[in-house]
């Protein structure tokens, strides 16, 4: 009993705490639809596969929040029509590349300056890495089904026919499609009501997420992840699966890591604070308002073994 | 039919009117401070704040353009589960166990202390005085030294009791304990998750082979839970 009532006090922290950021993405996506209703600026972002997904890990300096808010600002970038590349590299590195968790890392870690250095640099080749593995699905296996429909509203019909919007298919099923731009502005009653329909239908998978973390988090002793510490390979790998459970935000990720910094691996460490941001129980629920399951499952996959190939090329430059 | 599209529409943002009411009365009854860092406190009100002005308008625009009935899609069933959740923690307070948090978790290593050095020794707090003993390992220059001290009784299994304080960087998923090991009184049996008030001095005992600091002390009060139990 004691250990339900923990773990309802864990969650409450969790969700919480991750509330206000959730919020502050819905608006920032919000004012975006409201002020530049059209994103004509979006489509012109460049496509290049290596150039794309730099462009959008560097958007992140916009948003100055932690990995929940980035998935609604991410799925507006790619509903909008932004190329793929610079939306997967948006949401993967943005978390990483913003001022307030660049500013936490160099905080909590001011005597290790490599680490200020090895973790943008780590989330950008995350982001590429992914970005261009990702690409190599197509929309249709990637995208989920009512983010492709939105994004094919936007694309011209030389590249999306009509039959492909979904738009006209005889005999199919009414899809429900979101208000699509226009060359008229969108009123502030469209703007509200779509922008409290996405908080809530994100808030669902953010309780689920929280839920599923601190159920982990109270029947699963945190000593036994850290138990492993000294060895390079299995601190990076109990360190990935830490980061995976306790699902914190990437602001303040680099304060928790310091409270283990100095029984783990340098490349257990840096593998923390890579992982945590791109893939967390926390975020398997958000991820599905972007992503399909499979593509969900092979985007944390990769990051996984790429993270596990960095921490332990760390280790091994380091030890 | 006309009243169930109505409440359909209105769901919106009666919703959101109960989320941000949640995470504003989170925060003025205090509950967040069994939950989160004080730093984040303000920023969990001001989101509650703006998320009901945003209900607020929401319901004005909707009652204004009496648009109740134009909106015609059900009600998406993860909204109740919302729902149930913001009502759950209304009704249902958090009430942690820090014994059982902190039982499976590891002891955090602190970063070095600021004050620690330059305050009295009796004015230092549990979690000062554990970064004082980390970085200054050698026992015998605080032998002697007065003690006052709150904290929780923390039992681990195998492991005499000490008393703990939980640290939080974030929130209480990453809480992590700072214990002292105490020279409990002969005959007394130290409760866990019981709030004591300790005062008495720092002494040195071996342990493994190798000398450290204990708690040994000449009084020891129950007091209920700190309104602030979290330290950062």
């Amino acid at each position: 009993m004691a250990r339900l009532a923990t773990a309802w006090a864990i969650f409450q922290g969790l969700l919480l705490e991750s509330l206000p950021f959730l919020l502050l993405g819905v608006t920032i996506a919000a004012l975006a639809r409201w002020l530049v209703p059209q994103a004509a600026w979006v489509r012109r972002l460049p496509r290049h596969p290596l150039l794309a997904p730099v462009v959008g890990a560097l958007l992140g300096f916009a948003l100055p929040a932690c990995e929940c808010g980035n998935v609604p600002v991410a799925r507006r970038l790619l509903a909008s029509g932004a190329p793929l590349g610079t939306g997967f590299g948006f949401l993967f590195a943005a978390p990483v590349l913003n001022p307030i968790v660049l500013a936490s890392t160099w905080a909590a870690f001011p005597d290790q300056p490599w680490l200020l250095f090895a973790r943008p640099l780590g989330a950008f080749v995350i982001a590429i890495a992914l970005s261009a593995l990702l690409g190599l699905m197509g929309e249709r296996a990637l995208l989920e089904p009512a983010l492709l429909e939105e994004r094919r509203l936007t694309q011209p019909l030389a590249e999306v026919g009509l039959l492909e919007r979904g738009s006209g298919v005889l005999g199919a099923a009414p899809i429900p499609i979101s208000p699509r731009p226009s060359s008229q502005s969108i009123s502030l009653s469209d703007v509200l009501l779509h922008s409290g329909r996405e908080f809530l239908g994100l808030l669902v998978l953010l309780v689920l997420g929280c839920a599923l973390a601190a159920a982990v988090q109270s029947w699963l002793p945190r000593a036994w992840l850290l138990a492993v510490g000294s060895a390079p390979t299995l601190s990076v790998l109990a360190l990935m699966l830490l980061a995976l459970v306790v699902s914190v935000c990437s602001s303040v990720d680099a304060f928790l890591a310091l409270g283990f910094a100095a029984q783990v691996t340098p490349g257990a460490l840096l593998a923390f604070l890579l992982l945590g941001p791109v893939v967390d129980l926390k975020l398997a629920g958000l991820f599905t308002v972007l992503l399909r399951p499979k593509a969900i499952a092979v985007t944390a996959l990769a990051a996984s073994l790429l993270v596990l190939l960095i921490g332990q090329w760390v280790n091994l430059v380091q030890l | 039919m006309t009243l169930r599209l109505r409440w359909s529409s209105l769901s919106l943002p009666l919703l959101l009117l109960l989320w941000g009411w949640v995470m504003v009365w989170s925060t003025a009854s205090g509950r967040l401070d069994l939950l989160l860092r004080s730093v984040y406190h303000p920023i969990v009100a001001v989101g509650g704040g703006l998320l009901i002005l945003i209900g607020l308008l929401q319901l004005r625009l909707l009652l204004r353009r009496k648009r109740a009935g134009q909106a015609s899609q059900t009600l998406p069933r993860g909204w109740w589960l919302t729902a149930l959740v913001a009502l759950a923690i209304i009704v249902f307070p958090p009430q942690p166990s820090f014994n059982d948090l902190a039982s499976s978790r590891p002891s955090s290593l602190p970063e070095a202390p600021r004050l620690a050095f330059v305050l009295p020794p009796e004015q230092r707090t549990l979690t000062e005085w554990v970064r004082l003993l980390r970085t200054q390992p050698d026992p015998s220059l605080h032998a002697g030294a007065p003690v006052s001290i709150s904290g929780f009784v923390l039992k681990r299994p195998g492991e005499p009791a000490q008393l703990a304080r939980l640290m939080v960087r974030c929130c209480l998923a990453d809480a992590t304990p700072s214990g002292l090991p105490v020279l409990w009184p002969e005959g007394f049996d130290p409760k866990p998750d019981t709030w004591l008030d300790v005062k008495g001095k720092m002494v040195t005992q071996e342990h493994d082979g190798a000398l450290r600091n204990v708690l040994e002390p000449s009084s020891l009060k129950v007091i209920p839970r700190p309104e602030r139990p979290l330290e950062p």
